[in-house]
């Protein structure tokens, strides 16, 4: 290739790049600098980029309203339960369902899926009642438990298609050298799949660190409480507490940022690490 | 008989907590039922009311169509173009990629206010920059005509780099030699996406086309905080329809027959993607074993 | 690499498994469990008091001051959020562990219909509470089929509030606010003040901007009955009602709807609400705005004023309660009720005006008409369009329908696509048939449960 032409080209690239990247990060200006702001300043108009003055106590402020600690410590034993418990037993199955033959494999999935596409909002109530017969209510468990048990479609889909692309082959070799099932999928599924695995334990982290309904209908103590759903408390009915909201969103946002930062290099480095094997 | 072993887990979990609330809801679509009362059976009462006497079913149904067939190739072609970019990215891809993400981890009432003031038809950022290059722009979610546009926009830009990581993964996942296969016969940029690295994606791709579908039959949260379904009923979704008749006025009868409706539409719909999909989607493992 | 055989490898994967799902039975074990857990042994009752966050101040001044009155009941106040709030009551009744007391706004009927609530007609009774302190239209409020289900702790009352700087640039008398309909309307036409691309920059009146549907206060003022008396029959499509949308066509026809509607996109939030960034010369607003005037915009010359109607009408307004209400089966109804008892007298509801930031109006009638409370011109006003009140809950089977088919018969009509009559038959006949569905079914109940 011409190497002016690729300077070119990577000119372009870049540029198109940093458009996207710009548009994509108004949000998060908006938010940092709306945290920031007192109630007066913030719809005005033409908007404020820069606030005059920094109102930092804004942060002391959400610190003062809620036990940010508390409810730290609620939403990561639910997030980290619900990471090991997908991404464990989601894997599994999508194994079963990519690359094992077994009698009523299809129709099994086809049931898979189906539990996707009706809307939770008519299962919502028989769910509640499922839990409060079993006596979880008020406690984590509605939220994890579920998670060790599949998963959910999307993540077992998702994955299972992941296992679809990986070479036959591999398998079968592994199969022939008399592995058993359980070693092809630990030894060489698992350690291929990697960049899915990733994928599904960033998009797991996201759901589950920003859930607001379940923690608000299964649990009922204060001290129970998760961060998302103390963050609903500075919603109200018409006014809301606009300069709180951002500030404890961005406070969320975080350990999003942080997870993602570090979960993406599994991401990338999927292919050339463990390519080689197969 | 192994594949039991490794499915137990979903097999299990569908058992105890899944079954059960699909059969009710199912026995619910054919009641009077507003959940702190007894049902009352009336057989199909509610599939007959639905779909023929509810002109509101018929509006929302029209809306979620729209919004599922204009969302779904825009969100995959998006996406993938991002991906695609990031992906030959070399200096300061991590700060991209994480910079792309971000709008996807954002999520609830903090996206709705963003938007309501990036939409707002007089001082919103967008219709600000319309003006500046002399365009009049219009009047977004208060229009009934872009309503749904408005919608789409944003629940691209607020989930295209969501999307974007998994199709990046799926990029790094194309064995580098195969390009080069492409390069030897003198194959240029487009032959090596024509045929390298669409069909090495294709599963992924495959996934996400049936997902999106899926997930945008289902759109609700953006309609039922921005606009109540409003302007003149533009926005009044499939789901935001059910909700409205199972939580304001507590009819989970028939809300559970809308559902089902759904339900057996997207289980056609996605059995019609897979056996189009034996076409196009290549494994490099055969489902069929 | 050692490859072991199949037989081993099922072997290890159940024991993989076992010692994942016992890892995470440790875990769940290791969680507190909520159905154990007990009321501290101080002998006194705790009363679990669910309030919906729509108000700032987390725990309401009269939950702390009960204890300083009696010391047998504790109130543990937990906030619930406004969003998705009826999803977390109805689940607690359901799970048949609700709260002992709840604060709500959305109708009493919509939940009592339902047999979600406790009727309080024997604790009245019992403790000859004087119901005539209430506001009538909020009293009103609380009643289903003649048993009362709730108690009205604050409500909002409406008002027109008028900009009189804009009266005065218009060359209007700011001392004269419009009294009927006929005069909004002419000085609409003097309010107005349009760019030179003929964008409206201000306006006096606009129907169907703010919390009010003003055409529903009309139709009020009309002495429409939305409802026959035998509470089964919707009169939606009356000629008092359909006299009242024809004023909002009458407002469209000399206002285009898209300039009305790029006008409105215009405004926002707080100072970019309409009436006080001074756009909106003339607006119905509640009780709670002189508070936002105050912190958005305190230089606004403002006033006042009684709602406008039509020649020789009483005027019209509507109020939305909140309540307090005993859930079914709660564990404590005798003692909740000694609360609300507490938190709906005069002295409490003054107290917590007194010591709190949000703009609460009493529906005790006596707190309002206490010289601590109508301390303002704004508020005596406010206190005697409560007279005047109706309410909100037209049609309780259908109350929500009722409420989305009003409004898009509206729309209907402003986008021009129909006329008052034609939207309004519309609307009837899709009330009609839910609530003949409710009805129906509410007979079904009545035969096949154990009525209590």
């Amino acid at each position: 290739m011409n190497r002016r032409r690729g300077r070119w080209s990577s000119v372009v690239l870049y540029a198109v790049l940093t458009v996207f990247g710009l548009l994509f990060l108004i949000p998060f200006v908006w938010i940092l600098s709306t945290s920031l702001k007192g109630n007066e300043q913030i719809f005005t108009i033409p908007p404020e980029w820069i606030p005059s003055r920094f109102r930092w106590e804004n942060y002391a402020e959400v610190f003062r309203r809620m036990p940010v600690l508390l409810y730290l410590k609620n939403s990561v034993i639910v997030t980290v339960l619900q990471m090991i418990g997908i991404v464990g037993s989601s894997s599994l199955v999508a194994y079963a369902f990519a690359i094992l033959r077994w009698p009523g494999r299809n129709m099994l999935f086809g049931v898979l899926l189906a539990t996707m596409m009706l809307p939770m909002q008519v299962t919502m109530i028989p769910v509640f009642v499922l839990f409060k017969q079993f006596g979880w209510l008020d406690t984590f468990k509605p939220l994890v438990v579920p998670a060790f048990l599949g998963g959910g479609a999307f993540n077992i889909f998702l994955l299972r298609q992941f296992f679809l692309g990986i070479p036959r082959e591999i398998a079968d070799a592994a199969r022939i050298d008399g592995c058993s099932e359980f070693r092809i999928y630990w030894n060489i599924m698992i350690p291929l799949a990697k960049p899915a695995l990733a994928t599904v334990a960033i998009m797991t982290f996201m759901f589950s660190w920003n859930d607001f309904l379940g923690p608000l209908i299964y649990l009922s103590e204060k001290e129970k409480s998760t961060l998302a759903l103390g963050l609903s408390m500075f919603v109200g009915q018409q006014t809301n507490e606009w300069a709180l909201l951002m500030a404890s969103s961005l406070l969320m946002l975080i350990p999003m940022i942080a997870i993602f930062f570090f979960f993406q290099k599994y991401i990338i480095q999927g292919f050339t690490m463990t390519g080689i094997k197969g | 008989m192994l594949g039991f072993v490794f499915a137990s887990p979903w097999i299990i979990g569908f058992l105890v907590f899944g079954l059960y609330p699909m059969v009710m809801s199912f026995y619910f679509s054919m009641c009077r039922y507003d959940v702190l009362r007894i049902p009352q059976f009336i057989g199909l009462g509610n599939y007959d009311t639905l779909l023929l006497r509810d002109p509101y079913f018929w509006t929302a149904v029209g809306n979620t169509l729209y919004y599922t067939f204009v969302r779904t190739p825009l969100c995959i072609a998006g996406s993938l173009f991002l991906a695609i970019l990031i992906n030959r990215a070399t200096t300061g891809a991590r700060i991209y990629r994480t910079v792309f993400f971000l709008p996807s981890i954002i999520t609830g009432v903090v996206v709705s206010v963003l938007w309501l003031w990036l939409l707002n038809p007089q001082y919103g950022l967008i219709n600000s920059t319309l003006q500046l290059i002399g365009i009049e722009g219009p009047l977004w979610l208060q229009s009934p005509e872009w309503s749904k546009p408005s919608l789409v926009l944003m629940s691209l830009w607020s989930i295209g780099g969501g999307r974007m990581i998994v199709f990046l993964a799926a990029l790094q996942s194309v064995p580098p030699h195969l390009y080069e296969v492409v390069e030897l016969d003198g194959g240029g940029a487009w032959q090596k996406f024509r045929h390298v690295t669409l069909p090495m994606i294709s599963p992924v791709l495959f996934l996400w086309v049936v997902l999106e579908v899926i997930f945008s039959l289902q759109v609700f949260t953006e309609a039922y905080v921005m606009t109540k379904g409003g302007p003149l009923n533009s926005t009044l979704f499939y789901n935001l329809y059910l909700y409205y008749k199972a939580f304001d006025d507590f009819d989970m009868g028939y809300a559970s027959a809308l559902a089902w409706l759904l339900l057996l539409f997207s289980v056609l719909v996605t059995f019609v993607q897979f056996r189009l999909g034996k076409r196009w989607v290549y494994y490099e493992a055969d489902p069929r074993g | 690499m050692v490859f072991t055989n199949d037989d081993v490898g099922v072997k290890r994967l159940l024991l993989w498994i076992a010692a994942v799902s016992s890892i995470a039975a440790a875990f769940l074990l290791l969680m507190p469990d909520g159905m154990t857990r007990e009321t501290p042994a101080d002998g006194r009752v705790h009363l679990r008091y669910w309030t919906i966050i729509g108000m700032k101040e987390i725990i309401p001044y009269f939950a702390t001051s009960f204890s300083t009155v009696q010391d047998r009941i504790v109130v543990d106040t937990t906030p619930i959020p406004w969003q998705e709030h009826e999803k977390k009551i109805l689940t607690s009744i359901v799970s048949g562990n609700p709260p002992d007391v709840v604060n709500q706004i959305t109708p009493v009927p919509k939940w009592a219909a339902r047999r979600a609530l406790v009727p309080l007609d024997d604790y009245i009774r019992r403790d000859r509470l004087d119901t005539t302190m209430f506001f009538p239209s909020l009293w009103e409020e609380m009643r289903y089929r003649n048993k009362i289900y709730g108690i009205p702790v604050y409500s909002g009352s409406y008002a027109l509030f008028y900009n009189r700087a804009l009266f005065r640039q218009a060359g209007l008398d700011p001392d004269r606010p419009p009294q009927s309909w006929e005069e909004i309307f002419a000085l609409n036409r003097r309010l107005v003040r349009r760019n030179e691309r003929g964008q409206i920059l201000t306006m006096g009146f606009i129907p169907n901007y703010g919390n009010v549907q003003t055409f529903m206060l009309m139709a009020w003022q009309r002495g429409a009955q939305f409802l026959a008396p035998d509470g089964m029959h919707v009169q939606v499509a009356d000629s008092t009602v359909v006299g009242a949308l024809q004023w909002i066509e009458r407002f469209y026809s000399e206002y285009r709807q898209q300039d009305v509607a790029a006008f409105l996109g215009g405004m926002g939030f707080a100072d970019q609400h309409g009436f006080i960034a001074g756009k909106v010369a003339m607006m119905i607003l509640d009780s709670s705005f002189p508070d936002q005037i105050r912190l958005y915009k305190p230089s606004l010359d403002y006033g006042v004023a009684m709602v406008p109607t039509f020649p020789g009408l009483p005027s019209a307004s509507v109020s939305g309660s909140w309540w307090l209400g005993i859930p079914r089966g709660a564990k404590h109804p005798d003692e909740a009720w000694e609360f609300i008892k507490h938190a709906v007298s005069k002295e409490s509801q003054l107290l917590e005006i007194e010591r709190t930031e949000e703009s609460l109006f009493p529906a005790n009638r006596y707190a309002a008409e206490d010289p601590r409370f109508m301390n303002t011109p704004a508020r005596e006003i406010f206190v005697r369009m409560m007279d005047f009140s109706h309410s909100p809950s037209v049609v309780p089977l259908a109350h929500d329908v009722f409420w989305r088919e009003i409004t898009g018969a509206q729309e209907r009509v402003i986008h021009g696509l129909q006329t008052p009559a034609v939207a309004l038959q519309q609307a009837q006949k899709q009330i009609q048939a839910i609530l003949d569905e409710a009805q129906d079914y509410d007979n079904f109940v009545q035969m096949h449960a154990d009525n209590p």
